[in-house]
């Protein structure tokens, strides 16, 4: 569904993505863990255009997107779905308008009342009711980050993108959205690719999991082959999950 | 050596990358206000905020310039040629050449073009720029043209008002501090300006009004991350685009004075 061949990006002198190969088969859960600043994010927005790669290869399906101009990058937009690391809800917008905001652009023979239901019925995939009329100010940011994903299933995307989509929640709403996405995922049938440092997450509901360090793959398997692996920031990341959820 | 060289070199690539960016939105700007969908809505509620809005700032500002500009020349006549008969022509040329719309531009930088360079900034490090792009919209179209048209149309209005303002002001002043009748204020004005001297200003209102939010958002654009980040861009934006309003009033007074 998606593959990567020897991608390399760099930022002037500063070369994040070290040539870089992997492939996600469709309707896997794969999940990217790294510490910060090892290209995680780097690489998601390479898929989707928002940043472009200085060398390699992004394949979707059977089209090479990587070269695509702006207004070539739409239709891979409409099958591809991001959840941003910020709720980026827009301010000025309803909750009822930013979920029907990408709906009025990908589908614009859409009837009123069809943007309405898709509308409610993508609020109500991600456990939340009542709150269309409510600016995004008025909602807790887990909330938010409830309805940024609700925006991203209402186009009915093929694949969908997670940039730390847990970072600055409680562990509670942690949890939550993990399984949120987890459920999504396998209701939606989609393929996800889950940018995060949350390890004991990725072994729970991770199909395949990818270690970047520096800019390269260190390590990729299931979750169980991870558990075997000997590599130090693999074993480092593991102990970190056995530590916080004390088992 | 090599090091400050390639130090050297780095910063004249992205000075030039800079450049090069700004450019483009100008250009896809500009391409994209020509073309539809042209989001009326959007333009009217900008213009609101542009216009309608910085109005009281703009009247009360250019009145006190104005006030200012006649007690000054009267003062300086007066002391240098003993007359100041001469004081409504030059007053009002000198208000409808530069003050009422560089003045305008300089108060609606201060109000719009921070707001806009905030507005775009936060945008952007909220990753509200990055969703657009992913639900399909062009951010140019979506935020730059809509403000681009409002503040070329809130350019022109408020360098109208600006200048009708600045002379009724003048007028005023000059009746009580210096005994001129306001019909013998404007005979003393016609001598010196006529009225294509008010659509040169207004032409220089648009032009300064164009460039407050191209700079806004080419600021805002390249925010970083963080209060900081959005402080910076403000601050760049409002200097930048004061000192491209004063060039810029330069070039097109340079132009404009082939014309009379």
């Amino acid at each position: 569904m998606i593959r990567f061949e020897n991608v390399v990006k760099s930022f002037g002198e500063r070369t994040i993505l070290k040539g870089v190969s992997f492939e996600v088969q469709e309707g896997e859960i794969l999940f990217i863990l790294g510490t910060s600043g090892t290209g995680k994010s780097v690489l998601l927005k390479n898929i989707v255009g928002l940043l472009r790669p200085t060398s390699g290869q992004i394949w979707i399906g059977d089209d090479e997107v990587s070269q695509l101009t702006e207004e070539q990058y739409f239709p891979v937009r409409k099958i591809c779905g991001m959840v941003f690391q910020h709720p980026a809800l827009f301010d000025s917008l309803t909750i009822f308008e930013n979920v029907a905001f990408g709906l009025r652009r990908h589908y614009p023979e859409m009837a009123v009342e069809q943007i309405q239901e898709k509308v409610i019925t993508s609020l109500s995939l991600v456990g939340i009711h009542g709150v269309e009329q409510k600016m995004p100010a008025q909602l807790s940011y887990g909330m938010q980050k409830r309805v940024s994903l609700a925006r991203t299933v209402a186009i009915d995307p093929r694949i969908l993108l997670f940039d730390e989509p847990t970072t600055g929640l409680d562990p509670v709403t942690t949890n939550a959205i993990n399984h949120l996405i987890q459920g999504l995922s396998r209701k939606l049938k989609t393929t996800s690719l889950v940018v995060s440092h949350d390890m004991h997450c990725a072994l729970d509901i991770a199909d395949r999991i990818i270690v970047l360090d520096k800019g390269n793959i260190v390590e990729q398997g299931t979750p169980e082959e991870l558990k075997k692996s000997e590599h130090p920031l693999v074993k480092d990341f593991l102990m970190e999950a056995l530590n916080a959820h004390g088992h | 050596m090599t090091a400050a060289v390639s130090s050297v070199g780095l910063q004249v690539i992205s000075a030039f990358t800079m450049i090069m960016d700004f450019v483009i939105l100008v250009q896809k700007t500009l391409l994209r206000t020509i073309s539809p969908p042209y989001r009326l809505r959007d333009i009217i509620r900008q213009l609101e905020f542009v216009a309608w809005e910085s109005a009281p700032v703009v009247v009360f500002s250019v009145s006190f310039a104005a006030i200012v500009t006649i007690i000054e020349a009267s003062f300086h006549m007066k002391l240098v040629i003993k007359n100041d008969a001469l004081v409504p022509g030059f007053a009002a040329l000198l208000i409808l050449r530069e003050l009422g719309a560089v003045v305008s531009a300089l108060l609606i930088t201060s109000r719009v073009g921070a707001g806009l360079a905030a507005e775009v900034g936060s945008m952007q490090v909220t990753e509200q720029v990055d969703a657009l792009k992913i639900l399909g919209i062009d951010p140019i179209r979506y935020l730059v043209v809509p403000r681009f048209v409002a503040c070329v149309l809130g350019g022109f209005l408020l360098s109208i008002i600006a200048n009708l303002v600045c002379l009724f002001c003048a007028m005023l002043v000059s009746q009580i501090k210096l005994g001129y009748s306001p019909g013998g204020f404007i005979m003393a004005m016609r001598t010196f300006v006529g009225f294509q001297d008010l659509v040169f200003a207004s032409i220089k209102g648009a032009c300064f009004g164009a460039v407050i939010p191209i700079f806004s958002c080419f600021y805002g654009f390249r925010c970083k991350a963080g209060a900081e980040g959005v402080g910076l861009a403000t601050t760049n934006s409002v200097v930048t685009t004061s000192v491209a309003i004063i060039v810029l009033d330069f070039l097109l007074g340079y132009i404009f004075s082939f014309f009379y």
